[in-house]
């Protein structure tokens, strides 16, 4: 069988807005988490976790120097700011909500 | 080796002013910088000033200043804020009214004006000019054109570094950018320009700028790594970067504070708001962040070094707002017993409602507090059967309308779903909010070369 993890006993996470740009600092709390998440964590399945709560496209960009990744996620914030009928409009909780998220472990 | 610190004092409208004067008095800086503008803050001001010719500004400014200039010309300290908003001139008037009172005489501040295109977007899109939406790719701006609110641009260090050039001790802009108000001042002090040989050197001071602009959000105010190791939580001493003429740095904080700084805390700002790491545009460089490397070197303090950067943008941000509609948020709490059950009907109603009525928000939002009102779809919300002993929960409806009358009357109507089901927990310290108009956001770019910004400056009597 294959063993899990969730992200949150592994990684803490940050996430910023700009426009309805929502983005996720991901930071492993190891290096061997660190390899772990940048080849587990993609944007297929980013994309695929959050469903509705982001209808653009999905980045990630690695930081091998802070043993981050970050996530960036257009259409993420509901139309923005302002626009967004959501309780965070900035969506500073996608950061734990992505904390949720489970990915195998070899 | 020439060394300039520089501290930040706000990171938004809203700040505390507490930990700036504190840093004025006892820390060692060069300079303070304020950052009172978020994404949405010019569109709001500009509709200030359009009431009231003379506002448009925060209004905490000149009393803040009240307090700061005195101790921060004692201390020769400079101070460097885009708190002029959509209304600069005003707002320095108003800051010589304080300086002159608090007798500061020869003190001189300069106001740094040409971030506004509001006026001018017409002149500019004859020169052949888009505007085309960076989030959404729509080239349309006469779909919005009758409902903008202020078309601001992100400018950059030039007006600051004028400004010192010319001898002021405070300068006040409107839009300038959060990090121009940094790299202006450290790009003046070490005689840095825009050429190659200073493209990393610009990114040290572009990539620093980014980690202290937020205040005290790199100092344990938001932790989302050591949150509960914080200390002294409620006094928490906001940021200072000691930059060297190469372009290496240490990040600290005011002395004897409550707070943080070590390699998490600046690790979790460099990773905030950067989306592609190796691009971090800003409107005097372009930072990387994928070379830096981080290093702990004592209590409170850590080293930034091997930061690197490209040349800056040839266009910079417009942050164009506009009216869009008003939005009306309703909270109504339930209690047990069939807390889950009672909050649905409640729900049940209010699409009833909306259609007996016929009253059609272009969008509504429905969450359940206490189960997916922060992380939506990924919470499953129970079926009331499951969870029959819940003690309480809050049913939370947001709904949006072209008009404030149709907002209002969705609001005054909500007694129709809260009140029935027994249990409803009636709010009297607040009640219902009123409709709020929402101001959006159209992110494009203009050529620099059409944003020339211009300095004055006034010397206290």
């Amino acid at each position: 069988m294959t063993k899990k993890v969730r992200l949150v006993d592994i990684c803490y996470a940050r996430a910023g807005d700009k426009g309805d740009v929502s983005n996720i600092g991901l930071m492993a709390k190891t290096k061997e988490n660190y390899e772990l998440i940048k080849r587990k964590v993609t944007p297929v399945k980013v994309k695929e976790f959050f469903g509705n709560m982001v209808t653009g496209d999905v980045k990630i960009y690695p930081l091998d120097n802070l043993e981050s990744l970050q996530i960036v996620m257009r259409g993420g914030l509901d139309g923005g700011g302002m626009r967004s009928l959501r309780i965070d409009g900035t969506g500073k909780s996608n950061a734990t909500a992505l904390l949720r998220m489970e990915i195998e472990v070899d | 080796m020439k060394t300039v610190p520089i501290g930040s004092g706000s990171m938004a409208w809203g700040d505390v002013l507490e930990p700036s004067v504190d840093m004025a008095k006892r820390a060692n800086v060069k300079y303070i910088c304020f950052d009172w503008l978020a994404e949405v803050t010019m569109s709001i001001l500009y509709t200030l000033k359009l009431k009231n010719p003379k506002g448009g500004y925060p209004s905490e400014l000149p009393e803040w200043m009240r307090t700061l200039l005195p101790i921060a010309r004692e201390k020769g300290i400079k101070i460097i804020t885009n708190g002029g908003g959509a209304n600069p001139e005003e707002a320095a008037e108003a800051v010589y009214r304080v300086a002159t009172e608090a007798g500061l005489s020869g003190l001189k501040i300069a106001t740094v004006l040409g971030d506004s295109i509001t006026e001018r977007l017409d002149e500019l899109r004859k020169k052949g000019i888009k505007f085309t939406n960076m989030d959404t790719e729509e080239e349309d701006i006469d779909s919005i054109k009758d409902r903008i609110t202020g078309a601001y641009v992100y400018t950059g260090a030039e007006g600051i570094m004028e400004a010192l050039k010319q001898g002021a001790d405070v300068v006040i802009g409107g839009r300038i950018s959060d990090n121009s108000m940094y790299v202006g001042p450290w790009m003046y002090e070490f005689g840095w320009d825009y050429r190659e040989s200073y493209w990393n050197k610009i990114g040290a001071a572009v990539t620093c700028a980014h980690i202290i602009e937020c205040s005290g959000a790199c100092t344990g105010i938001i932790m989302c790594s050591l949150w509960e190791e914080v200390p002294d939580p409620w006094n928490i001493g906001y940021p200072i970067v000691e930059m060297d003429e190469n372009g290496d740095a240490v990040v600290t904080k005011t002395p004897d504070t409550g707070g943080l700084v070590n390699t998490w805390t600046i690790k979790e700002h460099l990773v905030y708001e950067s989306h592609d790491p190796q691009n971090y545009i800003m409107p005097d460089g372009i930072a990387d962040f994928t070379t830096l490397h981080l290093e702990d070197i004592g209590k409170d303090r850590v080293k930034v070094t091997n930061m690197s950067g490209k040349p800056r943008p040839d266009k910079l941000k417009v942050g164009i707002g506009y009216l869009d509609g008003w939005k009306q948020e309703l909270q109504h709490w339930f209690c047990w017993p069939d807390a889950l059950k009672k909050a649905k009907h409640a729900e049940f109603i209010m699409r009833e409602w909306l259609n007996r009525w016929n009253v059609k928000p272009e969008r509504l939002h429905v969450d359940y507090m206490g189960f997916n009102m922060a992380h939506g779809g990924l919470v499953r919300v129970p079926d009331p059967e499951e969870v029959p002993d819940l003690p309480e929960v809050g049913l939370r409806i947001c709904a949006k309308f072209k008009t404030r009358e149709e907002a209002l009357y969705f609001r005054n109507h909500h007694s129709y779903w809260d009140a029935p089901p027994p249990g409803y927990v009636f709010n009297t310290t607040n009640a219902p909010a009123r409709p709020s108009r929402v101001i959006a956001l159209w992110p494009t770019l203009v050529p620099r070369e059409e944003v020339p910004t211009k300095v004055m400056i006034r010397e206290v009597k």
